[in-house]
């Protein structure tokens, strides 16, 4: 068994410093190495827990909470945005509310800034934090996902002595089976000229999880054609993916809303949906040519 | 383990879990019984408190992270007996309720007042979103709001 962090003499700043290590425990981590260090020595015991939006829920999924949590909403650089003229990076602890706060005047990250701002409600937002949404294995809905696809974003994962920066495609495959003891630290989005959008399409207009979301990038030339275009389509399968067809489909063409949206009923026949209780699996696939037309309209007016 | 809270103002102790939800603190323990633990999944905002005066869920909020902090329910929004605005103005448009969303709403409309206290109808509509209430309207409750904006 680790050594309960709690105990030791360089972490007392951390709440629960009263358990014994047989007791469950929060370690609130004040620096990045301190958290690093208490999620090696915990191990498979030990979680990070972020806005706890997920966590939380544990038992309403009748899943069992960890027997340790590092808890890294209040290390400094995890709560930080950087804008710089290359890049953005983002701690993996900013919250939804903070991430569509900061990027609200950058029209090139609409989509992600939609995607944060729009997601649950007022309340989830001020909580739920970017790392989570993507280190949620379990939570097939989350906004942000498709968002950062059709961005490009790199995720940066920190364990003791080592640092890693890979693709978020490569993240999502390798995130089920993540060692115990890593953390992602950081999102890392290049700056570029694009039009951007989000569509999602919850049952309600707030609080709902959404059906299904299509997020979009493309980069348009003189004429208005599209050089380069990203999809991402999240909620509809367990884990958010390109729809790299419909991508080169558009390629080379004006970007038309309603011809992409037809492009997109020939092509919606590779997705398998997921079925829930609250949704059947087909509906879900239905109605992604209607939100790639929503967002081609959005990303035009962007 | 201890957890200490400060709790409208009175500093409080709990021998709890750490990971016990913040609401279950305050309604068990110290007996609170504002916030209500309705969906303990953030969607309600029935369990909604002030935690250093941003509105927040306390069915989502471990009670051990609620150290340090400044936690105020919706019994101790009113001091020494005084409405606030957005509590007279509810009472005076008729726009009270059972009891068992009303209170979320009331800590929502106090914290969008305060940052916003020219908030307009889409502003007050837009952070009521995360307070459900499945028995009746919120139109009423919107106009309270307004009166309180233009009571200030």
């Amino acid at each position: 068994m680790p050594a309960h962090p709690n105990h030791r003499a360089d972490r007392t700043e951390g709440t629960g410093a009263a358990n014994t290590p047989s007791a469950r425990s929060i370690y609130v981590a004040r620096s990045l190495p301190a958290a690093i260090d208490a999620l090696d020595e915990y191990g498979s015991a030990g979680a990070p827990f972020a806005g706890g939006t997920w966590i939380m829920r544990s038992p309403i999924r009748h899943e069992p909470h960890q027997p340790h949590y590092v808890a890294i909403g209040k290390i400094p650089e995890l709560t930080a945005i950087r804008i710089d003229a290359g890049i953005v990076e983002v701690g993996a602890a900013v919250t939804h509310a903070a991430l569509a706060s900061a990027l609200a005047d950058l029209p090139e990250f609409n989509v992600l800034a939609i995607a944060a701002g729009r997601s649950a409600n007022p309340a989830i937002r001020a909580m739920a934090t970017i790392g989570g949404n993507l280190s949620t294995s379990g939570f097939a809905a989350a906004d942000c996902v498709p968002a950062l696809l059709c961005l490009e974003a790199e995720v940066e994962i920190s364990s003791r002595g080592d640092q890693a920066r890979i693709g978020l495609e490569r993240f999502l495959q390798i995130r089920p089976t993540l060692e115990p003891g890593r953390l992602l630290t950081r999102v890392i989005l290049p700056r570029r000229v694009r039009n951007t959008a989000h569509a999602r399409l919850p049952l309600r207009k707030a609080g709902d999880y959404p059906a299904a979301i299509v997020s979009l990038a493309v980069s348009l030339d003189a004429a208005a054609r599209v050089q380069a275009a990203r999809i991402a389509v999240g909620s509809v399968e367990p884990v958010a993916r390109r729809w790299q067809r419909l991508e080169a489909a558009l390629v080379g063409r004006p970007l038309d809303p309603a011809q992409a949206a037809e492009v997109a009923i020939g092509l919606a026949d590779e997705f398998t949906g997921r079925d829930s209780v609250e949704l059947p699996a087909w509906y879900r696939v239905s109605v992604l040519p209607s939100l790639v037309r929503r967002a081609a309209v959005a990303a035009l007016d962007t | 383990m201890v957890v200490n809270l400060t709790v409208n103002g009175d500093r409080r102790s709990s021998a709890a879990d750490p990971i016990t939800p913040l609401v279950d603190i305050l309604r068990e323990e110290f007996h609170l019984t504002g916030a209500k633990p309705v969906c303990r999944e953030g969607f309600c905002g029935a369990c909604m408190v002030l935690v250093d005066g941003a509105p927040t869920l306390s069915c989502l909020m471990p009670a051990a992270l609620a150290e340090d902090c400044e936690i105020r329910t919706v019994e101790g929004l009113a001091v020494g007996g005084t409405l606030t605005p957005i509590q007279a103005a509810l009472e005076d448009c008729d726009a009270v309720q059972c009891g068992m969303c009303f209170p979320g709403m009331v800590v929502t409309l106090t914290h969008l007042l305060t940052v916003e206290p020219g908030a307009t109808r889409d502003d007050i509509r837009a952070a009521l979103t995360g307070n459900i209430c499945r028995c009746t309207g919120y139109e009423r409750i919107v106009e309270a709001a307004l009166l309180a904006v233009a009571v200030k």
